[in-house]
Order: structure tokens, then sequence, then C-alpha cells
């Protein structure tokens, strides 16, 4: 018993000791989480938003739920037929995003946090007046693929609980890039997804994957969005703040061979990036496409904050949603 | 450093719910897991390295390379047995604490059985002349074997849990990391820097480091006691 209270107490005292050199630390170096406090209103990114609210950079978010008779097919390529899922909850979900209620929450979402509204309403957007019921035993339980740019942008935990409370259903969200959300879906393990986009949405549908709701009008509900916006280093080598449209800055970019860091992973914005790029670069998902152009394109395959961090270290451009960005500076770019 | 170190500590001493929820799982996942890979390796790592019999050596190499398994792979392999189109659909696992705990478990038996299996073939040839000598049958002599291996059984254990509280392919591919159900520490250190939040994954891993710390100590005075 003595040693066992002998080795609590050594521990003690080696936390006692990192906690007492931290605070050292802290109020002597100039690398101390002290002096970064005291300086934060100063301390400005490099990386700022060059290019925003163009109309090719418009970043749709749909909603679609699985179809329970989907052509599924296991790892070998052989047919399954009874794939279950919560089709009644992602329904009631899916109605429960598009209603009044759920709508005007996701419109109000971040203002009161970042001053500005990160996700807008399509006006064409599908709206659901259907009944939405009370969760049962066997529909409690709804597994939703999504995006990180929806997960991380704090979104969805705003939204779900009000939903999980009301109607007393369970939302378990896997959050990966769209390339992956997608994928697990089509793996049988997700109810509904919510992702952005397009031609892999399309692809989701035409292979069958989706299916049209009761009231609904089509698979791919298609309901908000915000900005994609084109970041960089505040001096702007490649001029692209003064560049006609974000094609004529891409290509800027890519002529002056000025660094640039892509997602590389499938999301989202990746997708979007790749379809901005000039045609005759050539460049796609295959790593083939851009070998030749390494000097310059950097491609990280991590997630949006990752490659943030690593745009500012290397004064590099980069594609982003707004909502991380705005997220990312509001932490003064945490990279201790 | 400093800052995350103070991050880490205000974690702990603000009792952040998430953080709480998520030691919890990561306890509940790397203590169960190790703990059944320990039962299992242990009487057929002895088995393996105690008794001599034909095709021991194949089985020996197969372990040794079983051993080696990337923990991703094995994760994979879950994830594609258990999916909605897995052929274990049924017993809808994924994404759940019980098939994180399998993953690790098949991920971890090899190495205690590899481990238990080099400490017994050095044990066993003295052991079983005493064994002939006291007339002991095959259970006693197994139980004898058991018993003089105490020592390295705890180092073993240790060694089980180490690789089950630092895994992240696994887990990650066959949980998910889902919020509040299946994200463990090394999973969140992953989201934390996806996300470029560098400070608050280096301090989850601080917390990580101090809580292996502490089952480190508890056992080591453990086999100290079974030394004596």
């Amino acid at each position: 018993m003595k040693k066992y209270l002998s080795l609590l107490l050594v521990l003690v005292m080696v936390f006692a000791l990192c906690a007492c050199a931290s605070s050292k630390i802290d109020s002597e170096g100039p690398n101390g989480s002290a002096a970064e406090e005291a300086a934060a209103p100063e301390v400005t990114l490099n990386t700022v938003i060059l290019k925003e609210a163009d109309d090719s950079m418009i970043n749709n978010y749909t909603l679609m739920a699985v179809n329970p008779d989907a052509p599924f097919v296991d790892a070998d390529g052989n047919a399954v037929s009874d794939v279950q899922l919560n089709t009644v909850g992602a329904a009631a979900l899916i109605n429960w995003l598009l209603s009044e209620e759920g709508e005007a929450a996701a419109a109000e979402y971040g203002y009161a946090e970042y001053g500005e509204y990160l996700f807008y309403l399509k006006e064409d957007r599908p709206i659901s007046t259907a009944e939405i019921p009370e969760a049962t035993e066997e529909t409690k339980l709804i597994r939703l693929s999504t995006t990180t740019s929806v997960n991380d942008s704090g979104l969805l935990g705003y939204l779900l609980p009000m939903f999980e409370e009301k109607y007393g259903y369970e939302v378990e969200v896997f959050s990966a890039g769209t390339g992956k959300a997608i994928a697990n879906a089509k793996m049988g393990n997700a109810d509904l997804i919510l992702v952005h986009a397009k031609a892999q949405e399309e692809a989701f549908v035409e292979e069958g994957f989706a299916y049209v709701l009761d009231g609904m009008e089509s698979e791919r509900m298609t309901y908000m969005y915000n900005y994609f916006v084109l970041c960089g280093p505040q001096e702007d080598p490649a001029g692209v703040k003064d560049a006609e449209d974000v094609l004529t800055a891409f290509a800027a970019i890519a002529d002056g061979k000025y660094p640039f860091v892509s997602r590389g992973d499938g999301s989202g914005t990746h997708t979007k990036e790749l379809s901005l790029w000039p045609e005759s670069l050539g460049i796609t998902d295959d790593p083939t496409t851009f070998e030749a152009y390494t000097d310059w394109y950097t491609s990280a395959n991590a997630g949006m904050g990752a490659c943030l961090v690593m745009a500012e270290e290397m004064g590099a451009y980069i594609l982003t949603d707004k909502a991380t960005f705005l997220t990312f500076v509001a932490n003064d770019g945490v990279m201790d | 450093m400093g800052s995350a170190i103070q991050k880490a500590i205000q974690l702990i001493l603000t009792a952040d719910r998430e953080l709480v929820n998520i030691l919890s799982t990561t306890a509940r996942v790397s203590l169960t897991s190790s703990v059944i890979a320990l039962l299992l390796g242990v009487p057929l790592g002895i088995w393996l390295g105690a008794c001599r019999f034909r095709g021991r050596g194949a089985l020996v190499v197969l372990n040794r390379t079983l051993m080696g398994m990337p923990p991703v792979v094995c994760g994979l392999l879950f994830y594609l047995l258990f999916s909605g189109v897995g052929p274990f659909r049924h017993l809808k696992l994924l994404f759940t604490v019980p098939i994180m705990i399998l993953a690790q478990v098949v991920l971890i038996t090899p190495i205690v059985i590899g481990n238990m299996e080099t400490y017994a073939a050095e044990l066993a040839p003295p052991l079983r002349e005493t064994a002939k000598g006291l007339g002991f049958s095959g259970w006693k002599r197994f139980v004898l074997l058991v018993n003089e291996c105490l020592y390295p059984i705890i180092t073993v254990y240790l060694l089980a849990f180490a690789r089950a509280i630092a895994e992240v392919g696994a887990v990650s591919m066959v949980g998910g990391a889902i919020a509040w159900k299946t994200n463990v520490m090394t999973t969140a250190i992953m989201q934390y820097t996806n996300r470029g939040n560098f400070s608050l994954g280096i301090a989850l891993g601080l917390i990580l480091m101090v809580l292996s710390l502490l089952v480190n100590i508890v056992l080591s005075v453990m086999q100290r006691r079974f030394h004596r």
C-alpha cells in the first residue's frame, strides 16, 4: 500500500512540475501561449480570402435518402438484396431538415458565433410539410453519412439535437470526404447522405442508390448552399484578386506555377477544385495527371483544417469552403 | 508544447463532457480487448511453446506473420465483413464498440501468443523434468507452467494493452469515430489534426500517455509482488 501511495505522490509531483514548467515558459518565452494570447488581436494570418461569391464557386449541399432496393453489391461484386436500412428514420430526418423549422435553423446558423451566415437556403429548394412520425424502437437509430465540412462547421451539432429531442430519434454521424461518405452509403452503412459534389451525386442516383421520397420531385434534394473561397497569401503574387473570374485566377496560378495546396482526398472541395483548372492542364484525381506539376501543386490528402495550416506555412493558394476558413481564422490558425 | 500541456490540464480540470465520454470509450475498448486477447493468447502461446508436435513450426511462423498485420488492413477486413453488404450484416455490428473490441482482439492475440511462446519454450524443458520428478499429469504441468510464467504474463499484458490503446487504424475503420459512441482518443486526435487543431490533438495525446503511465505503474507494482 505504501508503495502505491509513494508512486502516486511521484506522479502528482511530475504533474505539478509540468504545470509549473509550462506556465513559466508561457510567461517568459516568446512562444508561450500566454504571450500569444496577449498578442492575439494583432496576430493576423497571412492567408486571406482573395476571391469569393463568384457564381462558379457556389457550393451546393444535397440530401439523398439511400434506396433500400438499390443494387448493392458486396466486396466481391455479388448482388446483396437484403440490406437493412432505416428508411422511415431517414425520411423523418429529411422531412424535418426541409421543414420550415429545420430550414430556418440552418439559415440562422453561424451568425451568433462568426457574425456571418454560413449557409444560405436555395430559392428553388424542396420544402416539406409532411408529418414527422415519432421514433419507435425499430426506427430510432438513423445513420447519416456526411462530409467533414458540414460536420466541422458545427452545423449538424446545432441542428440534430433539436430534431432528436423533439421526435426521440438518435442520429449517428459518420463524417468523411464526400467520396468516402458516398462509398460508405454504397456499402449499406448509411440511411441518408448529405454531400456536396454534383457529379458524384448524379452518379449515385444514376446507379440507383437514391430514391424519390414521397412528396419530393427528385432524388437529389439540394436545399442549401454557401460559397467556396479561393484563399492565398496577402501579397497575392498571382494577382488572383484582380482576376476577372475564378477560372482566370486558377489559370494565373497554374501559369506562374505558384504553390497550391489541394485536398487530394476525393472530397467535395477537391472535386470542385479539379473543375476549376484550365482543361489543358488535364488535372484529375488520378495522381499521374499532376505528376509533372508537383513543383507547385501539392496533393495533401488531408482534411480542410490541416490543408489550411499547410497553405499558411507554404504561402500557398488553396480552395476552401468558407465555413471552415472562418473557423480557422477565429482560432488564429491553430498551429502551435 | 507549453500551451498543449496547459490545454490538457484545463480539459481534465473542467472534466469536459466529450473528453470524459472519449476516455470511457477508450478504456472500455482497450481494456476489454487486451484482457480477451490475454485469455485467448496465454494458453495458446504456452501450448505452442511447451508442446512438441508436427506442424508446430508452421504455426509459429503463421502467428509471427499475423503479429505484423497492419491495423488498417485488419480494420478494412472487418469493415467489409460487417458492413451493410457484408456477410455478417445481420449482426448490425459495424460502427459499434463490440466490433472495435473484436478487431483489436484479432490484432493483439497473435502478439500475446508470440511472446508467451518465446517464454514458454524457454521455461518448459527444465519444468518438464521437475514435473516428471513430482509425477505431475499434463493438466497439472500446465498449471505449474502458468504459475512460473506470471511475471512475463504481466509484461505481455502491458504490451497488449499498449498496442490496444495506441492503435488507430482498425478502430477508425470499424468504429467510424462517431461522436458520443465510438470515438476514442486516437481517432479524436486524428479528427482534430484533420481540422488543423494540432494543439488540442497534442493535449489529448498527453492525456493518453498519462493514462498509459497509470496503468503501467499499477501493473508494475503487481508484477513486483508476484516476483517475490
